[in-house]
């Protein structure tokens, strides 16, 4: 009787809980196939204003170019920071030198310095290098992150050392070995490494909008920001943006869904 | 050493996209006859600048505009940045600024504009309740834009019901428009007033009776017996149910479309989110805002909201955007028509508000000449300094507001506090 009493409790919670996060998303659909009138009214059926509102965002808003703009920016920010970041990883773990764990906690320290209070820096620096409005300056200062580095360094330390050895014994190089050894064992860390990467690159904002200055530099954060820019916001458009900004992510997390639990949890069995 | 080779030329190529992008890309605006400009509403003041720049055509057939869109918030962010790095090379020729944050930009920040005095505008054709919002020193910091006046529309069928008609609510005094706000609520049960923002309907009525915040160079809210019976009339609002206070700004656009409230009192620019509800057509008018009793000085009209056009210090070529301003925005009545029927702006040129269009009359508000109303309680708009720290003492207010509604606190108390905290926020 207890059992069930608590059954029925676990399966209220849960259910609950599903509902909180999946009805938000629902909602998101359902919207981006109404009016806006009928999305301030409260409709939470599915509409057939779809295509309409597909419409109005197509003329409003340059969405190609935001949508190629953000996976370009984004893919290239994952490549070179897992590149980066797990190069410094397993440096920091592999090899030996008395400084390694001053010089670590001195990048854990920088983990704790919030992006914002570094903008007006990065920004003189980045116009000294004549970088503004430029993709380099996107991206610098994103691929070398304390948190990606700790990540891999955590991971790295479950990589069996007996196949460095065995490597070096058989004549690989340094770099061959974190190519063709340390790389495919850790796939599921980089799976998971991707997958935070990619969706932080994907949402973010603040330092795109800073320093960049033309329209062509659009991205797709900016492009939902700017139709809630006006006066007048049309719900029905600004759902349906909405909806586009969160697809690719999505799809990126659940093909990586394996690989993230897997990397979160340690990449070896 | 094959696979070592490809990702080498991979990473090679990835660096060179992120290099060649940034080598890329050149401002326009370094070229002549061009100019940039950042704005934000697709709908409203970007289609203003794309007619102004048709205009400006016929006279300069090469001249272009680069319009960037940026959120107004945004706008400030990247102002803010740059003025901090002391780099102002990345900033637009010219750029839109609301209203209510130009005095604390100019005071701030003044290196970002450029004066206007020079550029040969005559800003006497501007309301001047609007004009002083982007002037500082007697010196010119931008061309107003769109018009701010305050408007309290009203559901004409839901007053009905209460047995009342438009001339109770038009241009009476808030006694008055209690006890009719009364009826509407005993008899169909429904809020007279919807409002989001907290403080800002009582900066509103505050402005009303020209009764500034910030006196001298001092902040004035302690002893703002104004001020006291504003805050006054926002807690019996709040406390006879007349009028509900949403924290969020898409549920108070819903109330109204839903109708849920028989009115709000906002600037005018919230026209076009009523009129989105086409099946309201009709039930709708248009009246000031309700006048203070006994206050000497007291109007039914105020100011929320609005922009005005300014020039940037590191503008590439001065001489053409005073031109382009001056000949379109600063003075062009046929742009000003133009942009009243295709996108809803009401001006504050007041040459442009004589035209005929302003007299056409609108059918959504029962055939009311909506247009010329706005422009004539514009025009009657008292001054009202706010100092730079419009922002600060709407926080400080609405905090203030939000302790007397919710806490049953003592408004004179809360007033104290208020004062202190944007004493404090400003640092004197």
């Amino acid at each position: 009787m207890i059992r069930k009493k608590g059954l029925i409790v676990t399966y209220i919670v849960l259910i609950t809980a599903s509902f909180l996060s999946v009805f938000p998303l629902y909602y998101m659909l359902c919207g981006a196939t109404n009016t806006s009138i009928d999305i301030i009214r409260g409709r939470l059926i599915p509409g057939t204003y779809l295509i309409e509102n597909f419409k109005t965002l197509m003329d409003n808003q340059n969405l190609p170019l935001a949508l190629w703009n953000s996976v370009r920016n984004s893919v290239v920010v994952t490549f070179l920071t897992l590149l980066v970041c797990s190069i410094a990883g397993y440096g920091f773990e592999i090899y030996h030198d008395k400084y390694k764990d001053s010089l670590m906690s001195v990048l854990l320290v920088a983990m704790m310095l919030p992006f914002v209070a570094t903008i007006v820096p990065l920004f003189k620096l980045f116009s000294k290098l004549h970088l503004i409005n430029s993709v380099a300056a996107l991206i610098l200062p994103t691929v070398s992150t304390p948190f990606m580095i700790m990540m891999f360094r955590q991971a790295a330390r479950s990589f069996p050392h007996d196949i460095i050895e065995a490597s070096r014994l058989e004549g690989l190089g340094e770099i061959r070995i974190f190519f063709t050894m340390f790389i495919p064992v850790m796939r599921s860390t980089y799976g998971a490494a991707a997958t935070v990467t990619f969706m932080n690159a994907w949402n973010s904002y603040l330092w795109p909008k800073i320093i960049f200055q033309s329209n062509e530099s659009i991205t797709m954060p900016m492009l939902v920001a700017n139709l809630k820019g006006g006066y007048f916001v049309d719900y029905g458009m600004l759902m349906l943006g909405v909806l586009i900004c969160t697809l690719p992510t999505a799809i990126i997390f659940l093909a990586l869904q394996k690989s993230f639990a897997n990397g979160i949890t340690g990449a070896i069995k | 050493m094959k696979r070592i080779l490809t990702l080498a030329l991979v990473v090679l190529m990835a660096i060179t996209t992120v290099f060649a992008n940034g080598a890329k890309e050149t401002p326009a605006a370094e070229k002549t006859n061009t100019l940039t400009v950042w704005a934000w509403d697709p709908n409203f003041n970007i289609p203003a600048l794309l007619e102004a720049e048709k205009i400006y055509q016929q006279k300069n057939p090469d001249f272009k505009l680069n319009i960037v869109e940026n959120p107004s918030k945004d706008i400030e962010v990247k102002f803010v940045t740059a003025d901090q790095a002391g780099d102002y090379s990345t900033l637009p020729d010219i750029f839109l600024m609301q209203d209510n944050s130009y005095q604390k930009f100019i005071a701030n920040y003044p290196g970002i504009f450029t004066t206007l005095d020079g550029s040969g505008i005559n800003f006497s054709d501007f309301a001047a309740g609007k004009l002083a919002m982007s002037t500082a020193g007697g010196k010119h910091y931008g061309v107003p834009f769109d018009n701010g006046a305050v408007i309290m529309p009203i559901r004409t069928d839901i007053i009905a019901q209460a047995g009342l008609t438009v001339d109770d609510f038009n241009g009476v005094t808030w006694s008055t428009f209690f006890e009719n706000a009364t009826k509407v609520k005993k008899v169909t049960g429904i809020d007279m007033l919807t409002t989001s923002g907290g403080s800002e309907i009582v900066l509103m009525i505050l402005q009303s009776a020209g009764a500034s915040p910030y006196v001298n160079g001092k902040v004035n809210i302690e002893n703002n017996k104004v001020l006291e019976e504003a805050i006054g009339i926002y807690a019996r609002l709040i406390k006879e149910g007349l009028m509900t206070d949403y924290t969020d700004w898409d549920q108070y656009i819903a109330s109204f479309n839903t109708g849920k409230a028989a009115g709000l009192i906002q600037g005018n620019w919230i026209i076009s989110s009523i009129t989105a509800a086409a099946d309201q057509s009709g039930k709708w008018a248009v009246v000031p805002l309700p006048k203070l009793d006994g206050v000497a000085g007291a109007t039914n009209y105020s100011n929320s909201g609005g922009a005005s056009w300014a020039v940037s210090s590191s503008c590439r070529n001065k001489e053409l955007a005073f031109d382009f301003l001056k000949t379109t925005l600063g003075s062009n009545t046929d742009l000003y028509d133009t942009l009243l029927v295709n996108n809803g702006v009401i001006t504050t040129y007041m040459p442009a508000a004589k035209s005929a269009r302003y007299q056409d009359n609108v059918e959504f508000f029962g055939g009311q000449k909506v247009y010329s109303d706005i422009v004539s309680y514009a025009n009657g708009v008292p001054e009202c300094d706010f100092g730079s720290y419009y922002n600060d003492i709407r926080s400080a207010l609405t905090d203030a507001i939000t302790n007397v509604v919710q806490k049953g606190a003592d408004i004179k108390a809360e007033m104290k506090k208020a004062q202190e905290a944007v004493e404090f926020a400003i640092g004197g």
